[in-house]
C-alpha cells in the first residue's frame, strides 16, 4: 500500500500540478513528466473510441507490473491521476477528495488563473493532511 | 464476463493477426493495401468483382463465428479461402440488409482501428517503462466498457485482447495461446512466413485452436 504521486492534467494536456510521495518509481524532471502527461492525455481520448461495444469512458486505470495510474475525469475536462501501487484499492475515493479540495483551495481561489499551474498553499497543506507522506 | 477480440501484433507494428468473439461493434472491412493478407477474413478487404457474393457469406455467418473451415485441407495462409467459398443461399433481404447496417454502424475501419490500438499499447508500454524506471512492463487498462491485456514477447510478438472490464487478470491466457497454438501452428508451421512483412500468420489451425482455448476459459460466456 502505497501513494507515489498526483497529477493534475488540465483540459488542454497540461500538467498544472504534480507532486510525488511515497518512493518506488523513478525521479523524473519536470519536463519528462509535462510530457508523460501530454501523452496521458492523447491515450485517454484513444482509448475511448476502441470500445468494443457502444461508447465508453477513456481508461479508468492503467496497470503495471507493480504499480498502476487511476484516473478521475471531471466533466470540465480536468483529470486527476493518482499513483499508487497494485493492491491500493482506495485511489477512487482518495481522487473524489482531492477533487473536493481543489474545488475549494483552487476554484475558490480568486488569485488562481483557470487551467495555469497550482501554486497554493492552502492546497499543498490540505493534500499534504490527506495523504500524508503517502505510505 | 465475456471476452471481445484478440490482436496479434509483430515487432514491425503489424497487425498479422485478428480473432474476435462477442464484439457487437465490428470494424469495417480494411481498405484494399492497407494490411497484409492473411490477418483475418472477417475483416479483410473484399475484392470488387465478387464484392456481392462475399459479403452475403460473410454477413450470413453468425457474427460469433470467425471460423471458417470450409475448405478442410490445411495452408498456411488463407489469403483467397474467403474468395473460394461456394456462395451461400442469400438470406431474406430484410435480415440481410439489417446485418449490414449492424455491420456499418462500426466506427472505424479494420486498418485504422489497429493503428489505434498498436499505438496506444506502444504509448503506454513506454510510459511505465519510464514511470517505473526499471524494465517493467505495461499489462492492463480497464475503461468503463472493457479492459485491454498485452503480452508482449521477447521476440517483439504483442498479443492484445479486449475484454469485459469486470475479468481479471487474463495475461495468462495470453502466455496459454503463446506457448500453445502459437509455437505449435505458426512457430512451427514451416508455410507461415514469419516476419516477412507481406502475410499475416493467420490458418485454420490456429484460428480453430484458439477458438477453442478462448471458448474453453471460465470468463468466456
Amino acid at each position: 500500500m502505497a501513494i507515489h504521486g498526483l497529477w493534475i492534467i488540465n483540459k488542454a494536456g497540461g500538467l498544472v500540478y504534480q507532486r510525488n510521495f511515497a518512493d518506488g518509481l523513478a525521479q523524473l524532471t519536470s519536463n519528462e513528466y509535462l510530457v508523460l502527461a501530454g501523452t496521458l492525455h492523447g491515450i485517454h481520448a484513444i482509448t475511448s473510441r476502441l470500445s468494443p461495444t457502444g461508447s465508453s469512458s477513456g481508461a479508468e486505470v492503467i496497470e503495471g507490473e507493480t504499480f498502476k495510474l487511476t484516473i478521475h475525469l471531471t466533466l470540465t475536462g480536468t483529470k486527476f491521476v493518482l499513483l499508487t501501487s497494485l493492491v491500493e484499492t482506495t485511489a477512487e475515493v482518495i481522487l473524489q477528495k482531492v477533487y473536493e479540495i481543489y474545488a475549494d483551495a483552487v476554484m475558490k481561489n480568486p488569485f488562481h488563473t483557470p487551467e495555469m499551474p497550482i501554486r497554493s498553499e492552502g492546497f499543498d497543506s490540505k493534500i499534504t493532511t490527506l495523504i500524508g507522506s503517502g505510505q | 464476463m465475456t471476452i471481445y477480440s484478440l490482436y496479434i501484433f509483430d515487432r514491425h507494428c503489424t497487425c498479422v493477426y485478428y480473432q474476435d468473439w462477442h464484439r457487437t461493434k465490428r470494424p469495417k472491412p480494411a481498405v484494399e493495401g492497407s494490411i497484409l493478407p492473411a490477418v483475418s477474413q472477417v475483416i479483410s478487404p473484399v475484392a470488387i468483382s465478387d464484392t456481392a457474393t462475399v459479403n452475403a457469406s460473410t454477413f450470413n455467418n453468425s457474427p460469433r463465428n470467425t471460423l471458417s473451415s470450409s475448405t478442410g485441407i490445411v495452408i498456411a495462409t488463407n489469403e483467397s479461402v474467403a474468395r473460394s467459398t461456394p456462395p451461400l443461399p442469400p438470406p431474406s433481404s430484410t435480415t440481410l440488409v439489417q446485418q449490414q447496417q449492424g455491420a456499418s454502424s462500426a466506427g472505424l475501419p479494420f486498418d485504422e482501428e489497429a493503428k489505434l490500438v498498436y499505438g496506444v499499447v506502444l504509448s503506454l508500454r513506454n510510459m511505465v517503462k519510464k514511470l517505473s524506471g526499471r524494465d517493467e512492463s505495461f499489462t492492463s487498462y480497464r475503461t468503463s466498457t472493457y479492459r485491454l491485456h498485452l503480452y508482449e514477447t521477447i521476440s517483439g510478438y504483442k498479443f492484445v485482447m479486449l475484454t469485459d472490464p469486470k475479468t481479471d487478470y487474463l495475461r495468462f491466457v495470453l502466455r496459454q495461446i503463446y506457448a500453445g497454438p502459437f509455437i505449435e501452428y505458426v512457430v512451427r508451421n514451416p508455410l507461415v512466413k514469419m516476419d516477412s512483412k507481406e502475410y499475416g500468420i493467420d490458418n485454420e489451425y490456429f484460428r480453430t485452436s484458439v477458438d477453442r482455448l478462448v471458448r474453453g476459459l471460465s470468463v468466456f460466456a
